[in-house]
């Protein structure tokens, strides 16, 4: 699944146009989504250090199974 | 070219579009099963999908041997452009140009699914719909070429997937849980609520959910 960068941190982003609450990603990542009422994702906001494997395999696992290809992974480096 | 005339071959044909056959049945009910939001209890929704992705590659590679066996059997001649190119079969013209469309039609539907990250979704959705339609000729095929569906059990196979792709396709447009309704996503990993530490990985603390009960359970 590609290399892993140990350093910085990421955060999941959900194109709110293409989701349609097939709910997968809860499912897939349950650390990092959340769920509302109506099935639709509730991301955490705060960055995951991405020397978490645990946490950054499982919202590579939730981009993967987005029906919809609504999930990204978005990496932010660390401040200097 | 090779004519071989072995009729392990003609065996191998029949007995791996049967197979074939089944498995689509199997994975065009698996992708109405993700459609429905079928699944997030019992099972996982993720894995009733993972299923359909991983059953249509077993299915496609038993529609490769089916062709494969088919043009290499000497004895009907079909030739090579035939798996692609409808028409052009001496042997049942028609009969096989069904099944090439079907196999290039199924071909669209992988071909796209396996690019589904590099192109639009609106445009793997529309080629995705291409399946009902591949799925339908694919079963034309079996019931015209099929030298299984002479007989009174490969029309009974024939007739039990005609009625399960109806009943696939009705409950398709039918069955699909409103905007409002049936969307609620219950992973099996909440059900089984293992006494989580509160960490920071979490979104929201247990008890401070938006919503832990009055779920409309379906």
């Amino acid at each position: 699944m590609g290399v892993i960068r140990r350093g910085g941190s990421f955060v999941l982003k959900v194109n709110p146009i293409l989701c349609d609450g097939f709910g997968h990603c809860h499912e897939l990542a349950p650390d990092l989504v959340d769920i509302d009422e109506w099935g639709y994702p509730i991301i955490k906001k705060e960055p995951t250090p991405t020397g978490n494997v645990q946490a950054l395999q499982s919202a590579r696992y939730a981009v993967r199974g987005c029906p919809r290809q609504a999930l990204r992974i978005e990496r932010i480096a660390d401040q200097p | 070219m090779i004519g071989l005339t072995s009729p392990y071959l003609w065996y191998s044909t029949r007995a791996t579009g049967i197979v074939a056959l089944l498995l689509l049945t199997l994975v065009a009910f698996l992708g109405t099963f993700v459609a429905n939001r079928i699944g997030g209890t019992i099972v996982g929704r993720f894995e009733i999908n993972e299923l359909h992705r991983s059953l249509s590659i077993v299915a496609v590679i038993f529609l490769a041997l089916h062709i494969v066996t088919t043009v290499i059997d000497g004895y009907v001649a079909t030739g090579w452009f035939s798996t692609v190119v409808p028409f052009v079969s001496p042997y049942k013209t028609t009969q096989v140009a069904i099944g090439t469309i079907a196999f290039d039609l199924i071909l669209a539907v992988w071909i796209s699914s396996l690019l589904k990250v590099r192109i639009k979704n609106a445009t793997w959705r529309f080629i995705h719909w291409f399946s009902w339609i591949a799925y339908i000729t694919a079963l034309v095929h079996a019931a015209l070429i099929g030298t299984d569906t002479k007989g009174a059990s490969g029309l009974i196979f024939v007739a039990f997937c005609a009625g399960a792709i109806v009943v696939a396709g009705l409950w398709r447009f039918f069955g699909r849980p409103t905007r409002a309704g049936g969307r609620t996503a219950l992973s099996p990993l909440e059900r089984v609520a293992p006494p989580r530490t509160k960490s920071a990985t979490a979104p929201f603390p247990r008890d401070q959910r938006p919503t832990s009960k009055g779920r409309a359970r379906r």
